[in-house]
């Protein structure tokens, strides 16, 4: 730098000091305004962000929460009132009471009351909302205004997450405007983004993924201090290169430039785990459908390794029980597995498998595997190949185009697997992913125990009991293995600091694990 | 002229691919249901929902009632109802192809003409030392990729130097209008035209020099010369324009291919045209928007191949005799 530059440089400095000092303390402490937050995003279209139109994943969830609002809600320690001042739920009736705010309007101007709650819960029963469910298990069977802002939900069934899953994930719609709507997702004008929450929708670029909202000055909890928000659309590999020049204000990025973006001021916050990869296998099939063998391969697969060699680290190595060690429904007594080949030796021969110069044979016939699993999968499978391999079962590894593997699995055609899913915080999703239907589960029913507790942990409202089912349930799993966690990545966000960006206790909603909270953005 | 043959001709080939374009997805593996919902562990596909879907979007009925549905909506000017984007496909169509046809279209132009003049100035000089470094220097560039060289200059002019905008195709709610919303329109456009036409005009530029160097041996060439012209008249006017027919019939067919033809550069750019589209159609399993963009895509080639039909016996006679 230019000397004279140095030198004038104090003198510029002072004064601007001063000057600084002089106005900030005119601020209000902590909150100061901020007109433009820009958040990025690699997709950029998650759709119309109206309770129907947008598309069915997270980030379009997200999109709409800034506009529409639940009965409760959550933020960085668990359940908060949002909609509803209070709740309770009266077992003798197996009925929830929420106790409505009477200052809430909606972004028209008309007032919100127990009517809209109780339209909405018949108007998502007729029409179904992908993020809810309000027939069968989790559903409502009756509805009524006790008074003007007061509701009753009688339940179909106890339900255990259904503060979780419905009152925090059900977005209250406005009555006045979809009394009549016949196809909700066709309603994409100005009226089916009006809702009571923070920010009013400004402008939706399908084309450009872009979203501009605007703070709502007559919002409940006082205006939002942050005016604007824009979503952009930027490739993910030019995210980091776009906080640093200051061009976004927060976004995702890859766990290899956690401390780059550290060194460039910038604030890196990492979500409690929320999804697993796991090792699906064909429990149907011979002879992964011996429990003993199933058990085999997880003493052959060293998980803490897997996660160095394939995350680089960043990830935390799976345990058994599918439950992460970070969640508080995690059992620390379900069986891990560790990485121990004379196991696998073990087990093999017990079930008269003879290991022939490296593999092992069955009556003449050599052991071997298919293993199936997308391209994102490639680094994985190779190390589960290499491992299995080593242990002395040879390994088949393809990838393929990923609905393929879907498709191959949904019939039943592989050996072993590799496929991964989100929602790790909620145990209800327990029961989905072992006994639902379709590729994405398990498939596994032929432990009824297991079926019996899954159910049961459902319908259990106390918390404490709730939790003692959940871990039995672990230790069933992994005991009977009808698929291996292998891990569960770290994800990461950096922001400027401008907003106290936080992940969601349990993630928002039913689940979500973005830390974009619409109570970042109020005082 | 036209004969009624040729008309029979394309419309049995228009009829061949609506039908292929119908089937083809269709015989991929995954279904929609599958693809919108079946990645998102949040959603339960509950039976209602499940039946709703499969309602919406016809999938209960036998695919030659769903084949007879397309055609009947096709010819009422519909191209369907996209099932990830819950838009109709049409509008979600034109909502990308100004970028597209602006993006490829302005490195068509110029990656054909700056072809055409390297090529004739090479090929003027064959043999040369500014003849040599070009043709190496065009070859190797041949080599590369456009979406690798796409990533080259964004890294380069993008990240490291910050001169132009990392994403899109322009900045999105900056209350530009006018002038300064063009400019910052082309600021976005510069990087990926620049890939795309440092990318594709070694072809265009080895076509001219090689036409060229054989026009160059024509009698007319050595005429012209003794005539007395000017360097650049005979270098352009005669040889020159001689030399660029191979060059505007291989562009020709390149306009078959301007709709899908930078897929790779706008999924580098993130640039919202038609190519980014398809590849989230294909990820989506959005059969409704895979047919249309196909449908597009065969559409312009049979129109540009009627076109070409048509010009032929107007840029050359004897072609007419030849039927």
């Amino acid at each position: 730098m230019n000397k004279k530059v140095l030198k004038l440089l104090p003198k510029l400095l002072i004064p601007a000091v001063i000057f600084a000092l002089l106005i900030f303390p005119s601020c209000p402490a902590g909150t100061p305004e901020i007109s433009s937050y820009t958040i990025a995003d690699s997709t950029g279209d998650w759709g119309y962000p109206s309770p129907y139109a947008h598309y069915s994943r997270g980030p379009g969830y997200i999109r709409m929460s800034f506009i529409f609002e639940t009965l409760v809600w959550k933020d960085a320690s668990g359940f908060i009132p949002q909609l509803a001042e209070e709740w309770e739920y009266v077992a003798e009736e197996n009925a929830y009471i929420f106790k409505l705010r009477d200052d809430v309007t909606w972004h028209d101007g008309e007032k919100f009351s127990a009517e809209d709650v109780v339209f909405t819960i018949e108007y998502v029963k007729n029409h179904p909302n992908p993020f809810v469910t309000l027939i069968g298990p989790s559903g409502v069977r009756e509805a009524i205004a006790i008074d003007g802002y007061t509701v009753k939900l009688y339940l179909e069934q106890p339900y255990a997450p259904f503060l979780n899953d419905v009152a925090g994930t059900l977005p209250i719609i406005p009555k006045h405007i979809w009394e009549g709507v016949d196809d909700p997702k066709s309603l994409t004008g100005l009226e089916a983004v009006i809702g009571t929450g923070p920010y009013t929708l400004a402008d939706y670029s399908k084309e450009h993924g872009t979203y501009l909202y605007k703070a709502y000055d007559d919002y409940y909890l006082g205006k939002p201090f942050v005016d604007e928000i824009k979503f952009v659309k930027i490739s993910e590999e030019m995210i980091p290169a776009a906080l640093k020049g200051g061009s976004v204000s927060a976004g995702d990025i890859p766990p290899e430039v956690v401390s780059e973006m550290e060194q460039a001021g910038l604030t890196v916050i990492t979500a409690p785990v929320a999804w697993n990869a796991k090792l699906t296998i064909n429990h149907r099939k011979e002879p992964m459908s011996s429990k003993q063998f199933r058990q085999a391969l997880a003493y052959a697969i060293d998980r803490e390794a897997l996660v160095q060699i394939t995350q680089r680290g960043y990830g935390i190595a799976g345990s058994p029980g599918m439950v992460p060690p970070t969640s508080d429904w995690y059992n620390p007594d379900t069986p891990q597995y560790e990485y121990d080949r004379a196991k696998t030796r073990g087990f093999l021969e017990g079930l008269g498998y003879e290991l022939e110069d490296s593999y092992f044979t069955k009556d003449g016939e050599e052991l071997e595997l298919e293993l199936i699993a997308e391209a994102s999968f490639k680094e994985v499978g190779q190390f589960i190949k290499q491992q299995l391999e080593e242990a002395g079962i040879k390994v088949d590894f393809r990838t393929m185009e990923a609905k393929t593997v879907d498709a191959k699995v949904e019939a039943w055609d592989f050996d072993l697997s590799i496929y991964g899913h989100g929602s790790l915080y909620e145990p209800s999703i327990l029961k989905r992913v072992i006994m639902g239907e379709g590729f994405n589960s398990t498939r596994y029913t032929s432990n009824e125990k297991l079926s019996q507790l899954l159910q049961a942990q459902l319908s259990e409202m106390d918390a404490e009991k709730r939790k003692e089912l959940v871990f039995q349930i672990q230790e069933i799993y992994a005991e009977d293995l009808p698929a291996l966690t292998l891990y569960y990545p770290k994800w990461y966000w950096a922001h400027d600091d401008n907003v106290n960006l936080f992940y969601t206790k349990d993630g928002l909603a039913s689940g979500i694990p973005i830390p974009l909270n619409r109570l970042s953005f109020v005082k | 002229m036209f004969s009624k043959g040729n008309i029979v001709t394309y419309v049995i080939a228009f009829l061949f691919i609506l039908a292929l374009n119908f089937f083809l997805p269709r015989m991929m593996p995954g279904d929609p249901l599958m693809a919108i919902y079946g990645d998102e562990a949040l959603i339960a596909m509950t039976p209602e929902l499940k039946a709703e879907l499969v309602e919406r979007f016809a999938l209960d009925q036998p695919l030659w009632q769903q084949l007879g549905a397309y055609f009947v909506t096709l010819f009422q000017g519909e191209l369907g109802h996209s099932y990830y984007y819950n838009a109709p496909v049409l509008p979600v169509i034109l909502g990308r192809l100004p970028w597209t046809l602006l993006l490829v279209g302005s490195s068509l132009v110029l990656s054909t003409i700056l072809g055409i003049v390297l090529g004739i100035e090479s090929g003027w000089r064959r043999g040369s030392k500014t003849d040599r470094s070009m043709l190496a220097g065009l070859m190797s560039l041949n080599g590369f990729p456009d979406f690798f060289l796409g990533m080259l200059l964004l890294i380069a002019f993008g990240v490291t130097l910050g001169i132009f905008p990392l994403a899109g195709a322009l900045t999105p709610y900056s209350g530009l209008s006018g002038l300064a919303l063009l400019l910052d329109i082309l600021r976005h456009l510069f990087l990926p035209v620049a890939a795309l036409t440092l990318a594709h005009l070694a072809g265009g530029y080895l076509l001219t020099r090689n036409t060229m160097i054989t026009v160059l041996k024509e009698p007319y060439m050595l005429t012209a010369k003794a005539k007395g012209l000017s360097q650049r008249a005979l270098k352009y006017r005669h040889a020159g324009r001689n030399s660029m027919l191979p060059v505007v019939t291989q562009t020709g067919i390149w306009i078959g291919r301007v709709v899908t033809g930078a897929l790779f550069v706008e999924l580098v750019f993130a640039y919202p045209g038609v190519g980014y589209l398809t590849y989230e159609a294909l990820l989506a399993r959005d059969y409704p928007i895979i047919q249309g963009v196909f449908l597009m895509v065969a559409v312009s080639v049979l129109v540009i191949n009627f076109l070409i039909d048509l010009s032929y016996p107007k840029l050359d006679p004897r072609v007419s005799y030849a039927y």
